[in-house]
């Protein structure tokens, strides 16, 4: 991302790079996140150029406080953005309605990026129900251009409203690349005194003027430049569309020579919605199709509008010509646009020529070669199997969550949101005082620990649960990119700072806490076997560092597997290590019929070894880790 | 359905497994914790051999009988199965007889047939007692005729032996290999020599001798700790209804609810797919005669050799029935006694 002052000129740039560029050219004094895909990148970008460009830049321990610290640095008139995914906007809850509530100072932007797909999520909520409920306003660009241009704009509009503004981008705008030509970079702006009488204190009574920033904003976006009409004038025809959608809709309406005779309205101001605007165009058409990214917000709301105004239109949508769920993609849009359209097929239908006899084959999600989590999990199956598969197991939300499939040995029966595992441990090992009888365990990574863990551990050891919770620490937000976290001592701008202890916090709430190494199976196990037996609150911290994040460091020892000790199909396991273990690593040739170790693939970590029945895997020096 | 998943819902997910250690030892996935078996991977083979070879999953019995005896020619008692002989016999060293449980008997067979080459290797159990004191058995595999010693006596527990007999047959080295169990071990032997499975037989023609242990019932894992240490058990004829630990007599009434589960449905008291059965004495002489003596069924012409090449090295002492009434009369006895525990567990 270039953070050269060259208003005009043109770059490539992801929308990721467009988001950090648009802040720079916002004049941001402060941006803060917690990393969650697919917008991770922009907060470790902006990292690297903070101490250059004079702001600051912070991981957070969560959303919350992320967004928490955004509002301390509007105070001040400081421009503040805050970057989450949509499950770290629904976190935000509480603060972004009490916070819509007092209002900001400075421009506050958040930008929450939605998964639809759930390409690297658990689901593909939409934020920009959020918006409405907070009665902030939205905006949602359709090209990385735009994505740029918008957050300027966001601060501009912020600062007029004096209310943050949420700015909404979905995956293929974060990871798509785009022409972005660029604007000046200011000089960043001195801060205003808090005064005496200076508030931002979010209370029922300005509920009235909540609303009335809100109608301003209306009068705004009635004019706005993000929203775009092209095609026929006064058109019968319209679709109407919501980010990535317009796109899709021009490739269609071009495929199909259709460009000439329906009108495109493709709206760039969300909430409120312009209603003039909206209400010049869809009273002159019939046939309304609506396109956009995963909820039937726009086509809702749209309808709305139509029905009070008493308009004879048919809208489509989401409700029937596109599937209720998952993400917009050619071949979605290409048949809603032809059957409304009524024309037959060219391309990129069933039958296309161009995509017939393609067969990707599906693959599974998996741990990377080498994590220690592949351990972890493989030994808490045998420890619970071992105790007579009565143990229950809740999960969390990081890397781990893969344990949920063939990764993990469909290591864990509970899994929600960010910090839920422990507290829902909670509730049901209280059970075990009234009659259920089956042990409790929970699970959650170092980062989530520090996320959202902490006031579950607390409640927990308040309520003298029975539970055993696992720690999984692996010395990183792997799952997003290695963001720093309390854990790890290092922050968004490269300077180093104390790292926070998980043993010497949990046990300075009296917790009882053990550690144990992962890739010693046998011992570990056993340890396990021994807490789950064990009446109370234990902690377990399970240390290994992430593979990848080990492989940089740590020095590869030479795994093989000695074939004149591996029995082959014999083994009477159906390739233990390559099928079972599923460590990317350990692969099977079918040509000598015997195990073997990808080399390449490999971080030499050992922990297959100790897993073999029959022994035949081989370490360098002959021990793992 | 997977064959795992078969075998675990219904064998053990129903109570009826006796951890006899068929289903382990030739995978990763069946292992055994504290007398009771589980599996720690649901493989979706649809078919295995540990399901085959588990004694507690249907099989035809008259056609494996016919499968393993029908050669023979020896007859075929109802209630006791194959049936070639009944002797009273014990351990002609009194070293064996000392820690030996009864005579002595079975350990001296086996020792004889490891000596004469009879068999190369003996899978059997040991009943040794752990670090913390507790019994803590579990096969092993001998091949020195002086350990076979070591394996004397019983815990009345049920070790998962057979795992250790399946690594032994699957390593292939040894070609002749005695086995010592219980009935629902002997009856899994059984079935590994009908090779049920055709993909893979695990290398059963390997298996050799098969000694037949008399069983009534096996305790629960932890039944023996509450009931107490004791470095020799011994249970008594029904009319005593009592259990000898050490010097102490314990009320069989204390006894019975810790009889593991599965052993209430087994419906075979003298391992009737063996080629002999070696059980406690209960001739019509009473207890006090029969203390330290076995009785011994001998069912297949290579046990008859075993017998004979015994008598002939004065490794076993045989004692007479007196008369053939007296011998009519404790055969009656033993079908007695095995058609008994027969219907009490078809009544179950």
């Amino acid at each position: 991302m270039t953070t050269k002052n060259e208003p005009g000129k043109t770059y490539l740039m992801q929308g990721n790079e467009a988001i950090v560029r648009g802040a720079l050219e916002g004049g941001v004094h402060f941006a803060s996140s917690y990393p969650g895909s697919p917008s991770s990148q922009v907060l470790g970008m902006l990292g690297h150029i903070a101490e250059d460009q004079g702001f600051r830049a912070e991981w957070s321990t969560n959303e919350t406080t992320a967004l928490q610290s955004c509002m301390g640095a509007s105070f001040a008139n400081g421009r503040a953005i805050c970057i989450v995914k949509q499950n770290g906007l629904l976190f935000h809850g509480d603060t972004i309605h009490c916070g819509a509530l007092g209002g900001v100072k400075g421009g506050l932007v958040i930008v929450s990026s939605d998964d639809p797909d759930s390409h690297s999520s658990t689901n593909e909520f939409d934020s920009r129900h959020m918006a409405v409920s907070a009665n902030i306003p939205m905006l949602e660009p359709a090209s990385v251009q735009e994505t740029k241009d918008m957050i300027p704009y966001a601060f501009e509009l912020s600062e007029e409203l004096e209310q943050m503004v949420l700015v909404r981008v979905t995956t293929r705008i974060c990871h798509g690349r785009g022409s972005v030509t660029l604007g000046e970079i200011p000089e960043k702006r001195p801060f205003t005194p808090i005064g005496l009488w200076d508030r931002m204190v979010g209370i029922n009574w300005l509920h009235g003027f909540l609303l009335e920033k809100l109608e301003r904003a209306r009068e705004a976006f009635e004019v706005s430049p993000f929203n775009h009409y092209t095609g026929k004038e006064d058109a019968d025809k319209l679709i109407i569309t919501g980010g990535t959608g317009m796109k899709y809709v021009q490739e269609a309406l071009e495929e199909y020579g259709a460009d000439g005779e329906v009108g495109v309205l493709s709206l760039g101001c969300l909430w409120p919605l312009p209603e003039k605007l909206i209400l010049k165009h869809l009273s002159k058409a019939s046939k309304v199709l609506v396109v956009e990214e995963v909820d039937p917000f726009l086509e809702e709301h749209i309808s709305a509008i139509a029905g009070k105004a008493r308009l004879n239109v048919e809208i489509q949508g989401r409700a029937d010509l596109i599937p209720s769920i998952g993400e917009l993609n050619p071949e979605v849009v290409f048949k809603a646009v032809r059957e409304y359209l009524g024309v037959e097929p060219k391309c990129c239908g069933e039958g296309c020529p161009a995509i017939e006899g393609v067969n990707i084959p599906a693959r599974e999600l998996t741990f990377c070669a080498g994590c220690p989590h592949r351990a972890s999990f493989f030994i808490l199956k045998q420890a619970l199997r071992q105790e007579g598969h009565k143990g229950v197991v809740m999960g969390d939300i990081g890397c781990y969550t893969m344990a949920g499939q063939r990764a993990g040995q469909y290591g864990y029966h509970f899994m929600s949101c960010m910090g839920s595992g422990i507290s829902a441990a909670e509730g049901l090992g209280q059970l075990t005082n009234y009659g259920f009888d089956q042990p409790v365990v929970s699970l959650c990574g170092d980062s989530t620990f520090f996320h959202s863990v902490v006031p579950g551990l607390i409640n927990a050891k308040m309520n003298e649960a029975n539970i055993l919770h696992i720690v999984l620490d692996n010395s990183a937000t792997a799952m997003t990119g290695f963001q720093p976290h309390p854990g790890t001592g290092q922050t968004a701008m490269g300077f180093e700072t104390e790292k926070i202890s998980i043993t010497a916090l949990c046990e300075s709430l009296g917790c009882r806490v053990w550690r144990a190494d992962p890739f010693d199976v046998e011992e570990t196990k056993n340890l396990i076997c021994k807490l789950i037996g064990m009446k109370g609150l234990k902690v377990l911290i399970l240390e290994q560092p992430c593979a990848t994040l080990a492989a940089k460091t740590r020095e590869k020892k030479k795994v093989w597997v000695d074939t004149d000790i591996c029995r082959g199909s014999n083994c009477g396991c159906d390739g233990y290590c390559s099928r079972v273990w599923g460590c990317p690593g350990n692969i099977w040739d079918f040509e000598k019929n015997c195990a073997a170790i990808d080399e390449v693939v490999c971080v030499g970590c050992g922990a297959c070894a100790s897993i073999c029945p029959s022994g035949a895997i081989k370490v360098e020096g002959g021990d793992a880790k | 359905m997977y064959c795992i998943l078969e075998l675990e819902r219904k064998v053990v997910d129903t109570g009826i497994c006796t951890n006899c250690g068929a289903c382990q030892g030739m995978c990763p996935y069946w292992k055994s914790f504290e007398g009771r078996t589980f599996v720690d991977y649901d493989c979706d083979r649809a078919e295995g051999r540990c399901k085959y070879f588990c004694p507690r999953m249907p099989a035809d019995l008259d056609a494996l009988r016919e499968k393993l005896f029908g050669a023979d020619g020896c007859e075929i008692i109802p209630e006791i199965g194959p049936f070639r002989g009944l002797y009273l016999t014990r351990a002609a060293d009194p070293e064996i007889r000392k820690n030996a449980q009864h005579g002595g008997t079975m350990t001296a067979l086996v020792e004889l047939a490891l000596k004469e080459g009879l068999i190369d290797a003996a899978v059997l159990s040991k009943a040794a007692a752990a670090a913390d004191g507790t019994l803590d058995p579990a096969g092993c595999l001998v091949t020195d005729p002086a350990e076979v010693r070591n394996c004397s006596g019983s815990s009345f527990q049920i070790p998962p032996t057979l795992a250790v007999l399946n690594e032994a047959l699957a390593a292939d080295e040894y070609k002749q290999i005695g086995v010592v169990g219980t009935p629902c071990k002997v009856l899994a032997v059984a079935k590994m020599k009908a090779k049920p499975y055709e993909d893979n037989d695990n290398h059963a023609d390997n298996i050799g001798l098969v000694f037949g242990l008399f069983c009534g019932w096996g305790l629960d894992w932890n039944g023996l700790a509450e009931l107490g240490d004791a470095a020799h058990v011994d249970i008594l004829p029904s009319k005593y209804h009592r259990m000898d630990m050490d010097d102490r007599q314990v009320d069989l009434d204390d006894v019975l609810p810790l009889v593991r589960n599965a052993c209430k449905y087994c419906d075979d008291m003298t391992a009737e797919f063996a080629d002999l059965s070696v059980g406690g004495a209960r001739s019509s002489e009473g207890w006090d005669v029969d203390q330290g003596w076995n009785q011994l069924i001998v069912r297949t012409e290579k046990g008859q050799k075993l017998i004979d090449l015994a008598r002939e090295k004065g490794v076993l002492e045989f004692r007479s029935f007196g008369d053939e009434e007296a011998e009519a009369a404790a055969l009656e006895k033993i079908m007695r006694a095995s058609a008994s525990k027969r219907e009490k567990a078809l009544k179950l």
